[in-house]
This record gives C-alpha cells, sequence and structure tokens, in this order.
C-alpha cells in the first residue's frame, strides 16, 4: 500500500483554512479509497512539522488542544535518501519511527504552501505530489506577475498598478499620486501573494486606499491595486488535469455588485453577507452561497469556461487550480482576475456538482500528480561534460 | 486465536458484554447464540456503540464489581494456599481469575430471567388480558393489518387518509406485537372511529392470538415473502399464520394485495382484492413514478381520482388506491381522498428519498424482506439517473431459504443493472455474488468489511446525479 502524506497548517495567513482543507476534503477520502496508507503532517504556526494519527481530527484543532498536544509532541523530521521519509521519536526508550513516503498531498494554502515552495521540497525528494509544480504555483501566487503574464497572452485583465512595501511605507502620498493618476475609483487594493481574500479592501477615496495600503502591507511586500469592474458578476472556475484539463462547473458567488468576499464572508459568516439566499440551484459550499452553475447565456458561460481553460494552461498549472474571473454584465467583457493553486476544500462542493465525488476527486488528482511525475521522470537530468577534469 | 483470547481479558469486555445484551434488545436466546458464535469481543461494536441507559449502567456496573470480587477472591485464594502450602487453593484461585469472563458471560442474564419470570412476565400478561376488554368493547371499526412486509407503510397509509374526515387511531411506529397493543389500548380514548392495529408476526400462532385479543372488524393482508422462516420454516407456515386473521374474521372484510403473488394459495372467495392495477372495484392507470412521488388515476364508472403522492415507487400504488378506495367506502368525499393522498410523505427509513451530496439517496433500510428488495431494485430501473449504486447487506432470518433468497437478490440486482454495487460483508454475502453472476452483472462490485464507516461516509462516495438506493441494515448481532 502506497503512503501519502497530506501536509497542511504552515506559517501562512491561511493556516486555520488549511486544517479544514486538509482533513474534511483530503484525509477522510484519501483514506475512504482504502488505496493509501494517509498519514497527516502538520506544520504548525512555528514552522515545526508534526506527524500524529491524532492530527486527523479536526476537534483537536478547534477545540483548541492543539496547544496542548504540541507542547508534549516532538517534531517530525524530514530525510532525504533518494526519496523521502518521515522521522520522529516514537517515545519508547527513543526508538525512531520512520515512514517512507510514496505520494506528498500538499494542503497548505498561502505562503510557503502554495506559492511553489513546498512544491521545491517535494522536487528535491523527487516524489509525485498532487498539484500545480514549483513554476506555475510561484507565478498563480503572485497575482502581479499573473496579470504580466496573462496580458502578454491576450488574457483581459483590469487596469492596475503594483508597488512594493518599501515605495509605500518610504512616500505613501507619492504612491497614492501615481494611483489615481493611473486608475479610477473605486480601487481594490490586495497583497500582491495572499489568497482567501485576506487584506483585501475596496476603497473609493484617497484616504480610504491609504488605510488599505497600510492593511496590505502588513501582511505582504508588494501590493496591487485594481480598477472595479462595473455592472459586476464574479465567477470561478475550478479545473484540474494535466495537459488536457477537465473543467468542473461555472461558479457564481452570490454577493451584491457593492459587496466582495473579503475572509469573513468567506469562511467566518458562511458567505451570507450577499444579497443572495441561494436560490434553486445554489449551494453553501466551502465559500459560502454560490450558484453552482452559474445561470448565464450558453454563449457567455462558454467564453468564461474557454477563458478559464486558457489561463490554467497559460500559467503551465497542473494537478488542480481555481480561475476567478470577473465580468461586465453589461459589456460582456470577461477579465481574467486571478488563479488559486489549492483552491479551499478542493472546490469540492463545485465537483460534486459537476458529479465527482470526493473520494474520486482525490483519487483523480493523484493519478495527475502521477503522470505528470512519470513525465518529468523521463526527462534527462544529466548531461556528461569533462568540465571537472579541467581542475 | 491469541487476539481473540485477549479480548476475554481487556477492561471493554465488560462494556462488549452489555452492549451485546442491550442489542439482542435483552432476549436471552438471541444474545446466547451471539456469545456462543463470537470470536473476538473486542470487535462486536461495529455498527453502534452501548447506549448509556440506566439499565445498561446498572448492568455494567453490577458487572464489573462481579468481576472485580471473582478476581479479588481468586487472589486470595492463591495467597492463602501459597501461605499455606496448599496447592490446591493455588489452583482453584488461578481457575476463578481465568475462568470470569466465561462465568459472567452468563451470571449476566441471570437478573433478566428472574425479572422476566417474576416481574416483567406478570404484569405484561396482566395489562394483554384487561387490553382484550378495551378492544372487545370499543365501538369504532376495527382494522388489523397483517403481512410478511409493507405492514408499517399500509398502516400509515390507512392512518393519514382515513384521519382526513375520521377520528383515527394506530399503534405507533412499528410497536406491533401483544404488549404494545395492550399498551396502545391503554390510551384510547373511546371516542375513535377507527383503529388501525399492525400485526408483527414472528412465529407460529401470533397473527391468531393478535386477533383474539383485539377483536379486529376487518383486515388487510399486505403481502407474503420469506420473513422469520427460522422460526415458519416454510412459507406455507407463515401464509397460515397470516391468513389466521381471515379465519377470524370469518373471511368477510379481508382484503388482500395481490401484488404480492404468494398469497394466491390462500386467496379465497369472499376476499376483496386490490393491487397496482386494481382496487376494491376502482381500475387503475398512467402510473408515473419519479423521485419526489407516485402518480396515478382510479377509475370506477363515471367517476375519476387523479392522485398524487409522495411515497416513491410503483409497488406502492397498491397500498395507495386501496387506501383511497377504503376511505371511499367509509364515507369520505373524493376531494377529501385526493387531499389526504396528496400529504401522504415517504416514511422513515422505507424507500425515502433525501439528497446527499447534491445525489438522491433512497433510504429503505428498514426493508427486511424479499419483496422489499423487488421494490427497491425496480424502483432503482425505473428512475433516470446519471448513476446507479445500489447498497445492501442482504436479508436476516431467511432460514433454510437463506441461499435461495440471497441467489435471487443478486439476480434481482442484476437485473436493475447499476454501476456500482454495494455489498456489506457478511455470511449472505457470497449467494448474493453468486445471483449477481447468474445474472451476469458487469458494473463495479465492492465488498465493504466496515459498514459503519461506509454509511457514516457515504457523502465522500457520492456526487450530483448519482442516484443510490440502500436497503436493509444488519445490526451487530447478524454476521
Amino acid at each position: 500500500m502506497e503512503t501519502i502524506i497530506v501536509i497542511f497548517g504552515g506559517r501562512s495567513a491561511e493556516h486555520d483554512v488549511s486544517i479544514v482543507t486538509a482533513i474534511s476534503s483530503i484525509i477522510k477520502p484519501l483514506e475512504l479509497t482504502k488505496k493509501y496508507r494517509v498519514e497527516a503532517v502538520y506544520v504548525a504556526k512555528s514552522g515545526a512539522w508534526y506527524w500524529d494519527e491524532k492530527l486527523k481530527d479536526i476537534n483537536l484543532f478547534s477545540s483548541g488542544n492543539i496547544a496542548d498536544f504540541l507542547h508534549k509532541a516532538s517534531p517530525a523530521s524530514i530525510q532525504f535518501d533518494g526519496g523521502m521519509k518521515l522521522v520522529k521519536a516514537s517515545g519508547i526508550a527513543g526508538r525512531k519511527q520512520i515512514r517512507k513516503i510514496d505520494i506528498a498531498f500538499p494542503a497548505m494554502h498561502g505562503t510557503y504552501g502554495e506559492d511553489g515552495s513546498l512544491m521545491g521540497l517535494l522536487d528535491m525528494a523527487g516524489i509525485p505530489y498532487i498539484g500545480c509544480s514549483v513554476s506555475a504555483a510561484s507565478i498563480a501566487m503572485d497575482k502581479v506577475i499573473c496579470k504580466q503574464l496573462a496580458s502578454s497572452n491576450d488574457i483581459p485583465v483590469t487596469p492596475f498598478v503594483h508597488f512594493s512595501k518599501s515605495d509605500i511605507e518610504r512616500d505613501p502620498l507619492k504612491v497614492i499620486g501615481k494611483i489615481t493618476g493611473a486608475l479610477k475609483f473605486p480601487l481594490f487594493v490586495k497583497p500582491a501573494h495572499l489568497g482567501s481574500s485576506i487584506g483585501i479592501s475596496k476603497v473609493v477615496n484617497e484616504k480610504e486606499l491609504k488605510n488599505a495600503l497600510e492593511v496590505a502591507t502588513h501582511y505582504d511586500d508588494k501590493v496591487i491595486i485594481e480598477e472595479e469592474v462595473p455592472n459586476l458578476i464574479e465567477l470561478t472556475l475550478p479545473i484540474m488535469g494535466n495537459d488536457s484539463p477537465i473543467p468542473a462547473l461555472l461558479e457564481r458567488p452570490l454577493t451584491s455588485p457593492e459587496d466582495f468576499f473579503d475572509f469573513d464572508t468567506k469562511y467566518l459568516q458562511g458567505g451570507k453577507k450577499g444579497k443572495g439566499s441561494g436560490g434553486k440551484s445554489s449551494s453553501k459550499g466551502a465559500q459560502g452561497y454560490s450558484q453552482i452553475p452559474a445561470e448565464l447565456p450558453s454563449e457567455l458561460y462558454s467564453r468564461a469556461e474557454n477563458l478559464g481553460l486558457k489561463v490554467y494552461k497559460t500559467m503551465g498549472c497542473s494537478g488542480i487550480s481555481r480561475v476567478d474571473m470577473l465580468v461586465n454584465q453589461k459589456t460582456g467583457q470577461i477579465y481574467f482576475n486571478e488563479i488559486n493553486p489549492l483552491p479551499g476544500g478542493l472546490y469540492a462542493h463545485n465537483w460534486n456538482k459537476s458529479g465527482v465525488s470526493n473520494i474520486e476527486l482525490v483519487e483523480k488528482l493523484v493519478l495527475f500528480a502521477k503522470e505528470r511525475h512519470s513525465t518529468r521522470q523521463a526527462l534527462n537530468t544529466s548531461f556528461s561534460t569533462n568540465y571537472l577534469q579541467q581542475f | 486465536m491469541m487476539q481473540s483470547l485477549i479480548s476475554l481479558y481487556k477492561l471493554s469486555y465488560p462494556r462488549s458484554l452489555v452492549y451485546m445484551l442491550q442489542s439482542s434488545e435483552y432476549v436471552v436466546k438471541p444474545y446466547l447464540i451471539w456469545v456462543w458464535r463470537t470470536n473476538d469481543f473486542s470487535k462486536v461494536m461495529n455498527r453502534r456503540t452501548l447506549v448509556y441507559t440506566r439499565a445498561a449502567r446498572l448492568l455494567l456496573l453490577a458487572l464489573r464489581l462481579g468481576i472485580l470480587l471473582q478476581i479479588l477472591i481468586g487472589v486470595l485464594f492463591i495467597y492463602l494456599g501459597a501461605k499455606n502450602s496448599l496447592a490446591g487453593g493455588v489452583v482453584f484461585g488461578i481457575a476463578l481469575i481465568i475462568s470470569y469472563p466465561f462465568v459472567w458471560a452468563y451470571l449476566l442474564i441471570l437478573p433478566l430471567i428472574l425479572g422476566r419470570y417474576f416481574i416483567n412476565g406478570p404484569k405484561s400478561l396482566r395489562e394483554i388480558e384487561e387490553s382484550k376488554q378495551i378492544f372487545a368493547n370499543h365501538p369504532g371499526i376495527k382494522i388489523a393489518v397483517a403481512g410478511s412486509y409493507g405492514k408499517t407503510t399500509m398502516k400509515e397509509l390507512l392512518t393519514s387518509v382515513l384521519s382526513e374526515k375520521l377520528v383515527v387511531a394506530s399503534t405507533p411506529a412499528n410497536k406491533n406485537v401483544s404488549l404494545s397493543h395492550a399498551k396502545f389500548a391503554t390510551k384510547l380514548k373511546g371516542n375513535e372511529d377507527v383503529l388501525v392495529i399492525e400485526y408483527g408476526e414472528g412465529e407460529p400462532g401470533d397473527v391468531a392470538r393478535f386477533a383474539s385479543i383485539t377483536a379486529p372488524t376487518h383486515g388487510v393482508i399486505t403481502g407474503l415473502a420469506p420473513a422469520h422462516l427460522d422460526k415458519y420454516h416454510s412459507m406455507q407456515e407463515a401464509g397460515e399464520d397470516i391468513f389466521s386473521l381471515a379465519d377470524y374474521l370469518k373471511n368477510k372484510n379481508v382484503f388482500v394485495n395481490t401484488d404480492s403473488q404468494s398469497v394466491n394459495p390462500f386467496i379465497k372467495e369472499d376476499f376483496e382484492l386490490f393491487n397496482h392495477k386494481e382496487a376494491l372495484g376502482w381500475k387503475i392507470s398512467g402510473i408515473k413514478v419519479d423521485i419526489n412521488g407516485t402518480s396515478f388515476e382510479m377509475k370506477k364508472d363515471s367517476q375519476i381520482l387523479k392522485l398524487r403522492s409522495a411515497v416513491v415507487g410503483r409497488h406502492q400504488v397498491g397500498y395507495l388506491a386501496f387506501a383511497s378506495a377504503f376511505a371511499l367506502r367509509l364515507g369520505l368525499s373524493k376531494e377529501q381522498v385526493v387531499a389526504a393522498i396528496s400529504k401522504t410523505k415517504p416514511f422513515e427509513h422505507r424507500l425515502q428519498p433525501y439528497k446527499l451530496a447534491d445525489a438522491w439517496v433512497i433510504d429503505d433500510t428498514y426493508n427486511g424482506n424479499l419483496e422489499g428488495i423487488r421494490a427497491g431494485t425496480q424502483l432503482l430501473k425505473d428512475l433516470s439517473a446519471k448513476r446507479k449504486i445500489y447498497i445492501t447487506p442482504g436479508l436476516v432470518d431467511q432460514g433454510v431459504e437463506n441461499e435461495n433468497v440471497h441467489i435471487e437478490i443478486g439476480k434481482l440486482i442484476a437485473d436493475a443493472s447499476p454501476d456500482s454495487v454495494v455489498l456489506m460483508k457478511n455470511s449472505v454475502t457470497k449467494y448474493i455474488r453468486e445471483g449477481l453472476k447468474i445474472g451476469k452483472y458487469s458494473g463495479k462490485l465492492s465488498i465493504e468489511a466496515d459498514p459503519l464507516t461506509f454509511y457514516t461516509n457515504l457523502n465522500h462516495f457520492v456526487a450530483s446525479g448519482d442516484l443510490v438506493v440502500m436497503q436493509n441494515d444488519w445490526p451487530d448481532n447478524y454476521i
């Protein structure tokens, strides 16, 4: 039986979201397949790694007992030996417990997890892992680079500017002047590398803009400022696969135009900030109430789906991602907004509506991971030279 | 072997014993059969866990104290034997300690036997005797509902429909034996127009005894199928018991569901028959079944009734039609009947549809007979879905017909041709597989060894467009 480690938690503002994604949407379905031995690896906010069966229980986290657990538990370590092994002291006469890892399922959102850092570690270990590669994850997690790449591939994006944290701190008024010179209010101010709507503000004047920049720089060293799309419809499209990606259903979060999904709306209020109450085809998924599939004219639906797939391929995604789009419903113009290499809860609620069960979803993702790994293994990674002989 | 032996001395052993007794509904024989059959006592709580009722807590406390006392006495004997160089004392002490799991597995039932014979037994007999008078003196129509299956459904339908105009009382849930009837009788006010009494037959003579106590004026026989064959030994014997209701009624006011073909040998001229084509002279047509319910038309002379119920399944049409026709006979108007039928809903765990992870699940886990399986697999065939999944552990108490019944179940499943079949691993799985093979089933077959985990995580297995039919559920005391 192959061993899969599910790595979650992490030193990121999305630490808590990651715990729910891992335990509810990944560990349980993987165990139910009965095909894999599933090991839970929790990366604490301190950065220490822990490996224990008890970490599969959401109650350990929701009850707050995790602090006590971490106090008593010994951190695990990773051993690279032409593969990857988990190592920890068993507590019985200091004997070490070692588990060889066959596949990794990164379930860490945001910094160090979703941004390519963890993928780099797994690439070094040479084991298959679920989700995007280092390069795709790094691009996807930088909203600025992402939009620049999209623009250069004829994918429409909303007008935007970006600044570093040091620029903003050095001369905020100059930055605000540049922003108001280039863009029109209302604007969105976002940390460039964070997901789950953390640190995002909508602003309508310079005073709010100044505050929003402060908030965003609190979370990130790069900030992106974008123009709002008028007559807005938000759309999101989960996609999975490698060379031939498969779309799920276009989903429309039920928010009113003056609202947007910040972290509280998404995860703490069950998405109830919007006016919509659900309707016939609405669903309360990982991010609250939404319409699945989005009720759109078929031509618009088809264009949005194709744009999502084009973004997925352009960014070099594999495994799974979610593409967010903005639509001006008066003009029918669709803009690429951002791409999320590890959608919260894998967006299983949307895949369920598409006819893919939770178990099938994780099984497919494991297959995609193996497929990509095999392709990479087939590449030649050595090149003979006489370079060393010159010394 | 070693694992089994260790399980007898685990701290969880007393809890396992009390759980087994509780799951056997504190009936000694099934408990003892379970004890004799069990190898590993640490693995008896698969489907549920011990419910800490007052009785369970008292039994557990008594058991633990008893075991502790026996161990202490054993230790005392060993100590005294060793001190006084008496080998016999030491051996007896060791024997006392080693034997406690065996001793207490049997001593546990002693309070039950004593209580049953000296307290509950006489009290129950007195209550049943008193209920005889209540039923005999009650002025209302008393409808007895008997049969191997469909009794609760028929009782609930009659109650729902007749209540549209009349004052109706019926036995609660599936409380359908003499003591339940007696308790039901004590709650009657005497002003009821109709009493609907369900008869839960379990062994030969039951139905005749129920009839002699409840004094029915009408009888409805819902069908005959292999059930409780461990006690009845044959369908003939089961049929004779069920149709003893007709004997009591002298074959008058007896209504029989002839959708069940097994009733044919017992049909007599005076009986009134109903099925999905005709009920008490009303012709039935235009049956339509979907996940939200069942609709059909009833015609008699120039009268037409268009009926729609939320209960699901073609096999329900006969029951619905009979309840409607009988209600008309008792004076309800056509409008009242149509309205009453439209209010009928699926009953809990009896072909009850619900949504799970955007899939449709039809919960028929209270079904426990071949005819029910026939109805469930037919429903699976009738309804359209992107992917169809069928789940069952099989049936219990099928006696000598066990193998044949389960081969037949396999064939019925194969005929419904679901995309996926999930069988709960137990003693009948091999026969269902045989039936699937005979029926040339070509879909995906999974055998689940851990039903509790499977059922509680069903949401992870299904998705939108799936139709899942779950039939029957085995308690832990069956394997």
